[in-house]
C-alpha cells in the first residue's frame, strides 16, 4: 500500500488521500454517515431517497445543468446507500479533481431537494420496488431480512426501503434527514490515484473546508437481533426456472474485535465459489449450483451475514442441506489445516491484488477509516489475519453461524416439496 | 501471438489468454459448446489435477476467471508478480493437455444448466436472446453464447473434446500479459512457457455464413409473468470491429446514454435517451451499447418502461431520437462532454491493470486497433459528422429488429 496521507478538516471532515504515481485517474469516496443505520426507526428508504434526491440538483444550478457539468468533465458518479453510510464515490481523470469534489460538495451540501424532484425520485423508486417484486433476488433478500431483523430495526428492510414509507414520505421528511443526517461529522472522503496529497488536500479544502461543523448522535440504540429457532419462508415467484436461496444470521459489528477472525471463518466457509467449503462440495462436487457465495456486512450493527445460491427447485432442499452439513463440519472442528490456510492467504494475498486499481485502494482505506480500525491497520491487519487460529474459527463459527438456528428464504418457481 | 504492455503503480501481473472460438464457432445442435468447454478447462490435466493450481491461485490472492462470448473464449489471472509463473504453468499446460473426463463432463453439465437457468430468470435476458436470434437469418451471432438448454444436455464429451483439440493452440491464441515489469521480460517468460506447445493442424478455415442484407423490419414479443415492467430493445445491423467507423459508433451509443454507471447513477444524465425518456418519466432505466465484434453485429439500444407507459409510445422517442443524431449534427457543447467521458472512460478502464490487459486484447483480438493508444487516437479523432453519417448509415428502418417484453397480463 502506497503511503495513506491523512488529516481532518476544521469541520470534522476526516481526508485521507493515497496518491498513485503512473495513473491518469482518480478515485473518490465520500462516506457520509447516512445510511440505513441512521434513518429514522420504521421509515426504511428515507435515506435512499435523499441520496437520490441530492443528485436532482442544487442550489445554485438545475437537476440538467448539474448532469451536464458532470459529464463535461467525463466523470463517473453515483450516490449509494448502504448498511451504515451514504457513498458518493465518483472517477475522474487527475486534472479534474477539484472541479469534481466541487460538484460533488454542491450536492451533498446544498440540494434543491425540491418538490418536483422529490416526486421524480419518488417515482423512479416505485418502479424499481415493483420491478423487484419478481426479481428472485431481491424478493429472498427481503424475506430474509423480515425472518431475521426485528420491527424498528434499520436492517429489516433492504435500503430501497418500503414501498409504503416511499409513497409516504414528504419533501419536508426529505429536508429534515437531509439537515440531521448529512453533516461532515463523522464523514470520511478518500482521494486514491493520479493526484497529490498536497493537490489533493487543496481541492478538499476549497470544496469542503466551509461545510459547517454540526456534531450529530453517532450511536444508535437498536434492539439485538437473534434467532432462537431456525426460521424458513418460501416465496413464489412466478415464471422462473430457478430459486435464489438465502441461508443467513446477523452479523456482527465491523468495529467487533472478532471481526478478523469472522472474515477467515466466512473464507473458510462459504465466501468463494472455489476456495471454500460450501462452494467446493455444492457447485464443484455436486453440480448442484453455478453460484455459491457467502458475505458479511460492514457496518456499526449486525449487517447480514449470508450464504447465496442459485438452484434449480428440484435441488433446493440438497442444496441446503450439504450447505448446512459443511457448517456443522466447522462448527465440530473438522477443518483441514490445508482449508485455513488457504483462506488465510487468500485474505492477504486479495490485499495485494486490490492494489491495482484506485477503485480497489480507495475501497480498503474507506473501510479502515469510516471504523476508525487505526492508523497501522494496514501493517497489522495481514498479520491479524494470519495469526487467526483454528479454534477461532470454531468459536465465530458456533458463536454466529449455529447451524441450528437460521434463517432460511427461498424465492422463485414452486418447490416439488416442503422443506423441512 | 504474444503481447506485453508494462503496468508500474501495483506489484501484480494480469495474464490473459483469447482463443479464437466462440459462439459463432458453433452450428444448431452444438450451441453453447464453447461456453461448456470453458467451464471443462477449470477441472484439470494429467500434469495438475482439478484443483491444483487454482487453490494455489486462491492461496496468492488471485483475481482469476473466464468468459465466452460470440467470437472468443478469454481466461484470466491476476496475481502478485512473484506468482506469475504460476498463471502461465496453469494456462500454457491447459492450453492443450485438458483431462476433459466423462465424469467431469456429467457433473459440470447441471453447473452449466444451472447458469442458463439463472439467466433466464431476468427478462432483459429472455428478450435479448430472442431479439439476437430474429436479427440473424444466416450468421451464427443468432444462437448467442450460452446455448439452448436442450443442446447443453445434450452435449458429449467427445464432441468438446474434439472443440478443444481442434481450437486450444498457440497458432489459435493471443496471449496479453499486462504488469509490474519490462514488457520485454513479460513476453520473454510467456514465450517460454507457450513457445513449444504443439499447434493445431485443424483449425480450418474461420466461420463463413455473411449475414444477407435486411430489407424489412423484424419484430418479436415476449410475453412472461417473470417480469413486471415493460422492456423495448432496438436493434440495428452495426458494422464489425475493423470498419473505419467503428469509433464514431462508439461515440454514438455515449452521446445516446453516457457511459454507463447503472440505474442509479449519477452520471450519463446528459445524454440523449436519458433526457428523452428517464427525464420525461417513461422510463425507468435505458442504455446503448456498441460491441467491437470479428463480423458485423448489433447495435442496441433498450429501455425499461415506468409502470404503466405503452411500449409504442416508448418505441417512438427511441425511433424520433436516433433519427435525430442521423439528419442533425450534435452541438458543440454537446459533442465536447461525449467526446470528453469517451476519452475518459479509456482512461478509467485501463487504470485497472486486469482491464488494462482486457481492453487491449479485446482490441487486438477484434481487430479494431493495435493498440490501446491507437484505438485511443481513433476515439479522439471522431469528428460530429462522422457521428452524424454512422447515425444515418445505422439508424434504418429496414435493418431494424425490435423487441417487446410484455409482462404477462399487461395489455401492451
Amino acid at each position: 500500500m502506497n503511503r495513506v496521507h491523512r488529516s481532518v478538516l476544521a469541520n470534522g471532515l476526516r481526508l485521507a488521500v493515497v496518491p498513485i504515481a503512473d495513473l491518469r485517474s482518480t478515485s473518490v469516496l465520500l462516506a457520509v454517515e447516512a445510511g440505513q443505520w441512521f434513518e429514522p426507526v420504521g421509515r426504511p428508504g428515507i435515506a435512499r431517497l435523499v441520496a437520490q434526491t441530492m443528485l436532482r440538483g442544487t442550489a445554485r444550478r438545475d437537476a440538467a445543468a448539474w448532469a451536464s457539468e458532470l459529464d463535461a468533465l467525463g466523470a463517473v458518479a453515483r450516490l449509494d446507500v448502504g448498511a451504515h453510510a451514504a457513498v458518493f464515490s465518483a472517477q475522474c481523470l487527475g486534472d479534474d479533481l477539484s472541479a469534481l469534489l466541487a460538484l460533488i460538495a454542491e450536492a451533498v451540501r446544498t440540494p434543491a431537494l425540491a418538490d418536483a424532484e422529490v416526486e421524480f425520485v419518488r417515482g423512479q423508486t416505485l418502479a424499481r420496488l415493483e420491478k423487484d417484486e419478481r426479481d428472485t433476488r431481491a424478493v429472498s433478500d427481503r424475506a430474509w431480512r423480515q425472518l431475521v431483523y426485528p420491527t424498528g430495526h434499520p436492517f429489516q428492510a433492504p435500503a430501497i426501503g418500503d414501498a409504503e414509507v416511499v409513497r409516504s414520505a414528504t419533501p419536508a421528511e426529505i429536508r429534515a434527514f437531509h439537515k440531521s443526517a448529512i453533516a461532515s461529522d463523522g464523514a470520511v472522503l478518500v482521494v486514491a490515484g493520479g493526484t497529490t496529497a498536497e493537490a489533493a488536500k487543496d481541492a478538499v479544502g476549497r470544496a469542503f473546508g466551509d461545510w459547517p461543523k454540526r456534531a450529530k448522535p453517532r450511536d444508535a440504540n437498536y434492539p439485538q437481533a437473534t434467532l432462537a429457532t431456525a426460521k424458513r419462508r418460501v416465496e413464489l415467484v412466478p415464471d422462473k426456472t430457478q430459486s435464489d436461496v438465502i441461508i443467513g444470521w446477523p452479523g456482527l459489528p465491523r468495529t467487533d474485535p472478532r471481526f478478523t477472525a469472522a472474515r477467515v471463518t466466512n473464507m473458510v466457509y462459504a465466501a468463494d465459489t472455489f476456495a471454500s467449503r460450501a462452494g467446493n462440495v455444492i457447485r464443484d462436487q455436486l453440480g448442484l449450483a453455478y453460484y455459491v457465495f457467502s458475505a458479511i456486512g460492514a457496518s456499526r450493527g449486525q449487517s447480514p451475514w449470508i450464504v447465496r445460491m442459485g438452484v434449480n427447485p428440484q435441488n433446493v432442499r440438497r442444496a441446503i442441506e450439504v450447505a448446512l452439513d459443511e457448517l456443522r463440519k466447522i462448527t465440530a472442528g473438522q477443518i483441514a489445516e490445508d482449508d485455513l490456510a488457504v483462506a488465510k492467504d487468500k485474505l492477504v494475498g486479495e490485499l495485494d491484488v486490490a492494489l491495482e486499481s484506485p477503485a480497489g485502494v480507495a475501497a480498503m482505506v474507506l473501510e479502515a477509516e469510516m471504523f476508525d480500525l487505526g492508523e497501522d491497520h494496514f501493517e497489522r491487519y495481514p498479520r491479524e489475519l494470519r495469526a487467526v487460529t483454528k479454534e477461532q474459527v470454531v468459536e465465530t463459527a458456533r458463536a454466529f453461524l449455529p447451524p441450528e438456528r437460521y434463517a432460511l428464504a427461498v424465492a422463485g418457481p414452486a418447490l416439488p416439496e416442503a422443506l423441512a | 501471438m504474444l503481447y506485453a504492455l508494462e503496468a508500474r503503480h501495483a506489484p501484480v501481473v494480469s495474464l490473459w489468454v483469447w482463443y479464437h472460438v466462440g459462439g459463432r464457432n458453433e452450428v444448431p445442435g452444438t450451441t453453447g459448446m464453447s461456453h461448456f468447454l470453458e467451464h471443462m478447462l477449470f477441472k484439470g490435466t494429467p500434469k495438475h489435477p482439478k484443483g491444483d493450481l487454482d487453490r494455489l491461485l486462491a492461496r496468492y490472492g488471485a483475481q482469476w476467471n473466464a468468459f465466452t462470448s460470440e467470437d472468443v473464449t478469454c481466461y484470466f489471472e491476476t496475481v502478485p508478480k512473484a506468482r506469475f509463473e504460476t498463471a502461465l504453468e496453469l494456462e500454457s499446460d491447459r492450453m492443450r493437455n485438458a483431462l476433459i473426463s466423462v465424469e467431469e463432463t456429467e457433473a459440470e453439465r447441471t453447473v452449466i444448466v444451472s447458469e442458463r437457468e439463472g439467466y433466464e430468470n431476468d427478462p432483459s435476458f429472455l428478450l435479448g436472446e430472442e431479439l439476437q436470434a430474429i436479427a440473424f437469418s444466416r450468421h451464427t451471432y443468432g444462437q448467442g453464447v450460452i446455448g439452448s438448454k436442450d443442446e447443453i444436455k445434450l452435449m458429449t464429451r467427445d464432441g468438446l473434446y474434439s472443440h478443444y483439440r481442434r481450437f486450444y493452440a498457440p497458432n489459435n491464441a493471443y496471449v496479453v500479459v499486462t504488469g509490474d515489469d519490462e514488457p520485454e521480460r513479460l513476453i520473454e517468460q510467456a514465450a517460454a512457457s507457450f513457445g513449444t506447445l504443439e499447434p493445431s493442424h485443424d483449425l480450418g478455415e474461420p466461420p463463413k455464413a455473411p449475414e444477407p442484407e435486411q430489407h424489412g423490419e423484424r419484430r418479436v414479443t415476449v410475453h412472461r409473468a417473470g417480469g413486471t415492467l415493460p422492456i423495448v430493445m432496438l436493434a440495428f445491423r452495426a458494422p464489425r470491429a475493423t470498419d473505419s467507423r467503428a469509433a464514431a459508433i462508439s461515440a454514438l451509443a455515449v452521446a445516446l446514454a453516457g457511459t454507463s454507471t447503472g440505474s442509479d447513477g449519477a452520471s450519463g444524465r446528459s445524454s440523449r435517451l436519458h433526457r428523452a425518456l428517464v427525464e420525461t418519466g417513461l422510463a425507468a432505466d435505458v442504455d446503448a451499447s456498441f460491441q467491437l465484434m470479428k463480423d458485423p453485429f448489433l447495435f442496441l439500444t433498450d429501455a425499461t418502461l415506468r409502470p404503466g407507459v405503452k411500449h409504442a409510445d416508448v418505441e417512438r422517442v427511441l425511433v424520433d431520437e436516433l433519427s435525430k443524431l442521423s439528419t442533425d449534427l450534435v452541438a458543440e457543447d454537446e459533442f465536447a462532454r461525449v467526446r470528453r467521458q469517451l476519452l475518459a472512460s479509456t482512461a478509467f478502464n485501463t487504470d485497472t491493470i486486469t482491464w488494462r490487459a482486457y481492453r487491449c486484447g479485446q482490441l487486438l483480438s477484434t481487430g479494431a486497433a493495435t493498440s490501446i493508444g491507437d484505438w485511443y487516437a481513433k476515439l479522439a479523432a471522431v469528428t460530429r459528422e462522422e457521428i452524424r453519417e454512422a447515425a444515418a448509415g445505422l439508424f434504418v428502418e429496414r435493418s431494424r429488429s425490435v423487441g417487446w417484453f410484455v409482462p404477462e397480463g399487461d395489455a401492451a
